[in-house]
């Protein structure tokens, strides 16, 4: 049984939430709010529905021609609805703390009609099933996320804009390149083909290089693959849930998951190996996610420091696809969700200190501890997590990268994987430092850049329980990877499928 | 039952920290009493659980596969373990007595720094908990960092300069032991595809590279259990953490490492490789220098902990040169394994007790003057062989080297003895030298009693195979107690000659300023490369800027001729009709 309306519903109820928002006028906030809420909840039941028949082995497909030769299809598979959970599920909290953080500030309307645009163009990156429908949703989020970016509105803000575009729009264009070239090569290719581009290898293998490489080289943009990344610490100027949205599932991780694709389905490992690019693909990830880790230790601010630990630690994703075998799969597929869990709460973290406390750099958050324990208990977690200690979900993926390096006899992986842990702790570690042991104005020395009481906690109650929940959730995903439909369960599933026919 | 008690042991030191945590949410500081009853508690399940009886859990859902167990080996190291830190919570009672009565008249320094203590020990306690009881990676992992991560509130909590230096030396190395321990992790288990310590074991006895692998996870580990060259945070931190919490970082934490080489390397087998018996070599070469090194170091020391810190070092080195044999004489281990569990636990005690004596010495109390000493002595003096629990564990280690034939090592054991007593007068000296009146409490001592008989008794509690140590027969008790007398005129001779230097002392920490030295000479090069790079980027900004200004201002001027055609369109247009007719006329006359 084929259940065409379920992937459709689930891409229509975000872009329903679109029209309906803009619809509102400017000060229905309840009613904005109410909807909001209510789509976010039965997206996320829709995914579960999903979950629950791709468990059961079933693959809904909805499709229908476009022109001769062009279709768009909508395909529940194990990735993508992997993917799709990962979005739904942070959708709900970064609009209930986007709805907390914005409160009382202008253009509210813009920012969620956009908002919810972007998750929908996920969503749709998530189940589209060949690369012309991808494509489609790829752009669609490049240029919903622009007026969330420049949403401040400053110069600042435009500028940032500014170059976010140009990376991303060049991307986009040299992107379309490749889906064109391979268009022209092979018509039409699914990503659930069983077949694959092999029958091409022996006639079009150069072809073949330069289309992995256009299509590649399109989405490690917006993965912020050095050195690509230039855009991503320049729009840290965007408002905190745009910043925990844009590092967490939309933005950095569709680039992540369009290579994903474009490796497993599209290509298919073995054609990736026989092409000598997966290789080249764990280079480039490893030099990113040293070069990363480096130069967020050389940041004196939060948001910049927490976004050259994203362009490391997105790459880990790529490294574990570079290591060719099962566990290395497991272990990109896990952290795909993982990272996604600890940056989301690191950045709402950040942006409590910053709405609370007005902190933005790093020296102002001396005793921060005892102002906001829940956020700096969050934000520990947060940082244990990135370093890749247990429980916390991060060293999970990290031991699933280990040994699939290992196992792959890339031996050199692992002293990356160990440099980039220390170099981790050299940036987080301070902070976590900064935040406990040290007093500041919490204890009477000096006082804090820009202090509001924001709420009857230590800061409003939406901003703080979607980082309390996701805190958890990456505490939980590490301290109970064990139990069945847990990220990495889920991750295993889908690498089985790539390895096992 | 078993099962019930090991959900205990594990969940109430959390319960003691929500306790903990509530109470001081709740009452007013005046009346907070961080060290209550409950929190004394913490050890205490955990306790019971190493006397329970032989138990084996699994747990799929947990991490990566949890697998625990409480075996011969892990059953005596949660008793002393746990015995050790009940014993220090109820001593940290009463050394925390004055700072929590000026936490009470609201001094909120002190108060948040006993808050930050009163909850981080018992997470530290989790930690060295589920490490021993873990018998898979992940766990064992995950008790470890979690141990050295919260025991750093426990060396920093005096907040001083000091505290500080200390503090950092022993987080800067916790992190590169973490790392070098995740790395011999992930290629142990990665090359064996193993997730338990068992299979690691197993895997690295046969690797090809099995040998490096061990290298890297001692090495690791050898950050905690104070191994040559990555001791030097042990003489920093000591002697600046409050007495309890040197006690468990001397007794039990130290211990984790030593535990931590057991439970990874292939110990006691027949088939171990050519390269794994070279390794063991190096490893028991660096035990024995560690062992006479920091003896000879140590006595140089002014501060008293201090020395005790370099006597931990030593008697670390003596039982890594123990683990040692297990790589180097497979067929001892069976044998010298109860009696290296024994040596461990009586140090853990005793150096407990050691530690703890510091503390009574700084606050006398009102006890005749030799009877203070003596009982300060006895940990010390059974620390160096010559009585009680001492005197069976050295011959728990020495009898199985005799039946194999290793006079050798025997020897150099004895001398390593030696250098202990040797530090632990010199400690014992510089107590008397730094000895304060008054304010020790019944708490403080009364741990410290009990610490005293636990270390002088150890064989007798400890939970170690039936039959396994026995008490050294008559004719050999000389061959043992012989070191201490001669320890004690060394140290003796030793003060006399050293006299005219008028107490010039050796800094605390030695290779450490050599260490800091090179890295910061290492980071001048760096600094410089870094410097260039930013320049060479602005500078590449800045070009790229001025060619897409030039870029741009050619094409502004392609623009104005779109003016230009703007006005002469209509001779243009003229033009084009002119030509249109003329070709139509060509085309017409063909």
């Amino acid at each position: 049984m084929n259940a065409a309306w379920l992937p459709l519903t689930a891409l229509a109820t975000s872009l329903l939430v679109v029209v309906i928002i803009f619809a509102l006028p400017e000060d229905a906030r309840r009613l904005r709010t109410t909807i909001n809420l209510a789509a976010a909840m039965v997206k996320i039941i829709l995914v579960t529905l999903m979950v629950r028949r791709v468990a059961a082995g079933h693959e809904d497909i909805f499709s229908f021609q476009v022109i001769g030769g062009v279709d768009f299809v909508l395909r529940s598979d194990a990735l993508g609805v992997m993917f799709a959970g990962l979005s739904s599920l942070l959708w709900l909290c970064t609009t209930i703390y986007a709805i907390g953080y914005l409160e009382g500030s202008a253009n509210r309307k813009r920012f969620f009609g956009f908002f919810s645009l972007c998750v929908a163009s996920t969503i749709g990156i998530a189940l589209a099933d060949n690369l012309f429908t991808f494509l489609i949703f790829y752009e669609m989020l490049t240029l919903s996320t622009y007026p969330l970016v420049v949403h401040n509105g400053t110069q600042q803000a435009l500028d940032a804009g500014r170059v976010y575009l140009r990376y991303t729009l060049s991307a986009g264009v040299v992107l379309l390149l490749g889906t064109v070239l391979l268009y022209s090569l092979t018509g039409d290719q699914s990503f659930s083909s069983e077949e694959g581009l092999g029958d091409y290898l022996n006639d079009h293998r150069g072809l073949l290089t330069l289309i992995f490489a256009l299509l590649v080289g399109g989405l490690a943009v917006k993965t912020a693959m050095v050195p690509l990344h230039g855009w991503l610490p320049r729009a840290m100027v965007a408002p905190a849930p745009v910043s925990a949205l844009l590092h967490a599932v939309a933005v950095v991780k569709a680039g992540a998951f369009g290579i994903l694709r474009v490796v497993y389905d599209l290509f298919g490992i073995e054609l990736s190996v026989e092409l000598g690019v997966i290789t080249a693909l764990a280079v480039a990830a490893s030099f990113t996610i040293i070069y990363g880790s480096l130069r967020a230790i050389a940041q004196e601010e939060l948001k910049p420091r927490l976004a050259f630990s994203t362009v490391s630690q997105v790459s880990y994703v790529i490294l574990g696809i570079g290591l060719f075998g099962p566990f290395g799969t497991v272990g990109a597929l896990a952290h795909l969700l993982h990272q996604g869990l600890m940056k989301v709460t690191l950045f709402f973290c950040a942006g409590n200190y910053a709405e609370e406390l007005g902190i933005h750099r790093i020296d102002e958050m001396d005793g921060a501890g005892k102002r906001m324990p829940l956020t700096s208990i969050a934000f520990t977690i947060g940082a244990f997590g990135m370093i890749g200690l247990p429980p916390v979900a991060g060293f999970i993926t990290k031991w699933y990268l280990g040994v699939g390096a290992i196992q792959a006899e890339m031996y050199w992986v692992v002293a990356v994987l160990v440099a980039s842990s220390t170099l981790n702790a050299m940036y987080f570690l301070p902070i976590v430092h900064r935040l406990w042991f040290r007093s500041g104005p919490a204890h009477g020395k000096g006082s804090w850049p820009k202090e509001q009481r924001l709420g009857r906690f230590e800061t409003h109650s939406w901003l703080l329980l979607p980082m309390v929940f996701t805190a958890l959730v990456s505490l939980g995903a590490g301290l109970f990877a064990g139990l069945p439909f847990s990220p990495l369960d889920w991750a295993a599933r889908v690498a089985n499928g790539e390895y096992l026919p | 039952m078993m099962t019930m008690l090991l959900a205990l042991a594990l969940l109430w030191p959390l319960v003691v920290i929500g306790w903990t945590l509530w109470s001081a949410y709740r009452a007013p500081a005046a009346y907070q009493s961080y060290f209550s009853a409950l929190w004394l508690s913490a050890a205490w399940p955990a306790l019971l659980l190493a006397y329970g009886g032989e138990a084996q859990w699994t747990m799929d859902a947990w991490m990566l596969g949890g697998e625990w167990a409480l075996n011969s080996l892990s059953r005596p190291w949660l008793a002393f373990t746990a015995l050790l830190w009940g014993l220090a919570a109820i001593h940290a009672r009463g050394y925390f007595a004055t700072e929590q009565a000026k936490a009470q008249e609201g001094d909120q320094d002190t108060q948040r720094r006993l808050l930050r203590l009163a909850l981080l020990w018992p997470l530290t306690l989790l930690g060295n908990v589920l490490l021993i009881i873990a018998q898979d990676i992940a766990s064992f992992y995950l008790g470890f960092a979690l141990m050295t991560f919260a025991a750093y509130a426990l060396v920093v909590h005096s907040g001083t300069a000091e505290a500080r230096l200390g503090a950092k030396a022993y987080l800067m190395l916790a992190v590169v032991g973490e790392g070098l321990i995740i790395g011999g992790f992930l290629w142990a288990a990665g090359e064996a595809d193993t997730l338990t310590l068992q299979g690691l074991r197993e895997g690295i006895l046969v690797a090809e590279q099995g040998a490096w692998m061990a290298a890297l996870l001692c090495l690791g580990f050898g950050v905690k259990a104070g191994a040559i060259g990555l001791h030097v945070w042990l003489p920093l931190a000591h002697p600046v953490a409050p007495a309890p919490a040197s006690a468990v970082l001397s007794g039990a934490m130290i211990k984790a490492g030593l535990l931590g080489w057991i439970s990874v390397l292939p110990l006691g087998d027949e088939q171990i490789s050519a390269s794994l018996a070279q390794f063991g070599n190096i490893m028991l070469m660096a035990g024995l220098a560690a062992a006479f090194g920091a003896a000879l170091y140590g006595v140089f020391q002014r501060h008293p902990k201090a020395v005790l810190a370099y006597s931990s070092i030593s008697q670390m080195g003596m039982m890594t040169a123990l683990v040692a044999m297990g790589l180097v004489a497979p067929e001892v281990w069976p044998l010298l394994w109860p009696g290296l569990v024994l040596f461990a636990a009586h140090h853990a005690l005793a150096k407990g007790s050691l530690f703890m004596g510091t503390s009574i010495s700084e606050h006398l109390p009102r006890w005749p003057l030799p009877l203070v000493w003596g009982l300060l002595a006895l940990p010390g003096i059974s620390l160096a062989g010559a009585i009680g629990a001492g005197m069976i564990s050295k011959w728990g280690v020495k009898s199985p080297l005799y039946e194999m034939h290793h006079e050798s090592l025997i020897k150099l054991l004895s001398w390593a003895a030696v250098g202990t007593a040797a530090l632990v007068s010199v400690a014992l000296w510089r107590q008397w030298q730094q000895r304060h009146k008054g304010g020790s409490n019944r708490e403080q001592w009364g741990a410290w009693l009990v610490a005293i008989a636990a270390a002088l008794l150890t064989p007798f509690w400890l939970p170690l195979p039936a039959g396994s140590i026995e008490m050294p027969p008559l004719k050999e008790w000389l061959g043992i107690m012989w070191p201490f007398p001669v320890g004690v005129l060394f140290a003796a001779v030793g003060w006399l000659l050293t006299r005219p230097l008028k107490g010039k002392s050796l800094p605390a920490g030695d290779l450490w300023w050599l260490y800091a030295g090179m890295v910061g000479a290492a980071l001048v090069p760096i600094r410089r490369l870094g410097h260039y790079c930013a320049k060479l980027k602005a500078a590449s900004v800045v070009s790229a800027q001025k060619t897409e200004e030039i870029l741009m201002g050619h094409l502004t001027r392609l623009l104005s001729t779109e003016s230009w055609l703007r006005h002469h369109v209509s001779g243009l247009m003229m033009l084009l009709a002119v030509l249109l007719a003329a070709l139509m006329m060509w085309e017409g006359q063909r």
